[in-house]
């Protein structure tokens, strides 16, 4: 491989869905003199959406499930979250398919395809599950910052700020750059289940082989599942990878490169979910009762010593970040791309106005909420996590009517064993969202 | 991404030439069958109906 750029001045002949201006634009490469050098260096070009929205996913509220998962069952569901593994990756690349092939994102093609009056409740769904997702993921930063001995009423708007600033640069690959990395910094979840870790072979046996948890199937455990499955799989993921591919203005050579980036973006979510499991059992271990992720990360602290305490803390706001830029920004893409406003991170701040503005008044009124004295925010978490499990469903059911129209993407359409694996997962999906609603609804059903 | 026959050229997507897409836009809405249909509007009334379902239950625990 080499250093060396080539710029190729080449007429630019379509303009994007983005509100980018068809321009005249020099075409910059790079030089690799080999198959492999040129493969990795396109993998590397076209890397970014898949890992972001998978990682993006392990947020607070995912650090709270899978940590309280452990904390409560040890080691006994991780067999649940490696079967979630395939589901993220079929899921997610339905949309990588949508995404190149018509160049908008998700939003956009509902309206389009399904008319205003599908894609407004579409549009409201999302906002609304985004929006109260958002609240959460400030109100971990609270509980982080408070464990931290950082007071929260300085601490939560800085961390707002550091959002703010992460978009407002005008550009899609500064702000793809500082996410990696941001991602990159969630291995250290490997370093804090290596430190904790039960042993090697339980862990392997629990996560091949199906077990149901001491004490059988209680209303608890079938929460916690639903849960799981809804903390996993969340209907913003979609909205956020697709404008996201179209943002980044991915091309159809690229599906192959951006099926990976999907794929290991799902393994490293997955297996930090698994490790999120293990700190939960570890605190287990010792006698501790869970109550929040922090509680979890002190107690932790006091077997393992303060710099795992304050590791797993800040893990924790790491987490937070991640899924605050990349929630804000799905519902900011969505909007935009409905209302025609121009809506890139590629745009300075001043021709798109609208699109930074509703990502800064999201991120700025979560923040705001949680600062509120006394605001119901346990409440908050849990209407927020049965919510998304209630939309997933019809999210992925608009998604699967679109993989299926042949007129808008022709060879990138659903084989027939695509379809039969979505419609399994959306038929388990409905089940347990059936489940959901009987429990609270009628809270006895299930024998404890 | 651009060939020779002894180097390669590597372009940044960000960089390239943008892509003619799909034109969504003068395929207009699709067509959809009555069966079709009605299982989106029995979806749309089973969303709603879960939704008040859970803000009953969020009122309920918050009393």
């Amino acid at each position: 491989m080499t250093n060396k750029t080539l710029i190729m001045p080449t007429a630019v002949s379509t303009a994007g869905g983005a509100g980018l201006e068809t321009e005249t634009a020099p075409v910059r490469g790079r030089v690799v003199k080999s198959k492999i050098a040129r493969d990795l260096l396109t993998f590397l070009m076209v890397f970014g959406p898949g890992l972001i929205v998978m990682v993006a996913d392990n947020d607070a509220g995912a650090v709270s499930t899978y940590s309280q998962a452990g904390a409560q069952y040890g080691t006994h569901l991780l067999w649940i979250v490696l079967l979630l593994l395939p589901v993220c990756y079929f899921i997610q690349e339905m949309v990588v398919r949508l995404g190149i092939a018509t160049g908008k994102g998700h939003a956009a093609m509902i309206y389009q395809r399904f008319g205003k009056w599908w894609g407004l409740f579409s549009l409201v769904d999302l906002e609304l599950v985004n929006f109260l997702t958002l609240v959460t993921e400030f109100a971990a930063v609270d509980l982080a910052l408070n464990r931290l001995g950082v007071d929260p009423r300085y601490g939560v708007p800085l961390a707002a700020a550091g959002l703010a600033l992460l978009v407002l640069t005008g550009s899609y690959r500064r702000w793809e750059r500082i996410v990696v990395f941001l991602c990159m910094l969630d291995f250290a979840w490997f370093a804090i289940a290596f430190r904790l870790g039960p042993p090697v072979r339980q862990i392997v046996k629990h996560a091949l082989l199906p077990s149901i948890p001491a004490g059988g199937i209680t209303p608890e455990l079938m929460f916690l599942v639903i849960a799981i499955v809804g903390t996993t799989i969340a209907p913003w993921q979609l909205f956020f990878q697709q404008s996201c591919i179209a943002d980044k203005r991915l091309r159809f050579a690229d599906v192959k490169w951006a099926r990976l980036d999907t794929f290991l973006g799902a393994c490293v979510t997955i297996t930090a979910a698994v490790c999120m499991m293990i700190a939960g059992a570890a605190s287990q271990a010792h006698g501790f009762r869970f109550t929040d992720p922090a509680q979890m990360a002190a107690d932790i602290g006091t077997f393992a010593g303060p710099a795992m305490r304050d590791l797993i803390l800040l893990m924790m706001i790491n987490a937070a970040v991640l899924g605050t830029t990349a929630i804000s920004l799905s519902s900011a893409w969505a909007y935009g791309e409905v209302r025609g406003w121009p809506h890139s991170l590629q745009l300075p701040w001043r021709e798109a106005r609208g699109f930074y503005a509703l990502y800064l008044i999201s991120v700025a009124a979560a923040a705001g909420i949680v600062l509120i004295p006394r605001a119901p925010l346990q409440l908050i978490i849990l209407g927020v996590q049965v919510l998304a499990g209630v939309i997933l469903p019809s999210a992925i059911i608009f998604l699967q009517l679109l993989l299926n129209d042949k007129e808008l993407l022709g060879e990138y359409a659903n084989k027939p064993w695509n379809n039969w694996v979505n419609w399994t997962i959306i038929a388990v999906l409905f089940i347990l969202s059936l489940i959901l609603a009987a429990q609270v609804t009628a809270p006895n059903l299930f024998p404890s | 991404m651009k060939t020779t026959k002894k180097q390669f050229v590597v372009v940044h997507p960000l960089d390239d030439v943008i892509e003619t897409k799909v034109d969504t836009e003068a395929l207009g809405p699709m067509a959809m069958t009555r069966s079709v249909r009605f299982s989106l509007l029995s979806l749309r009334a089973y969303l709603i109906l879960m939704v008040l379902l859970v803000v009953y239950h969020v009122v309920i625990l918050a009393r």
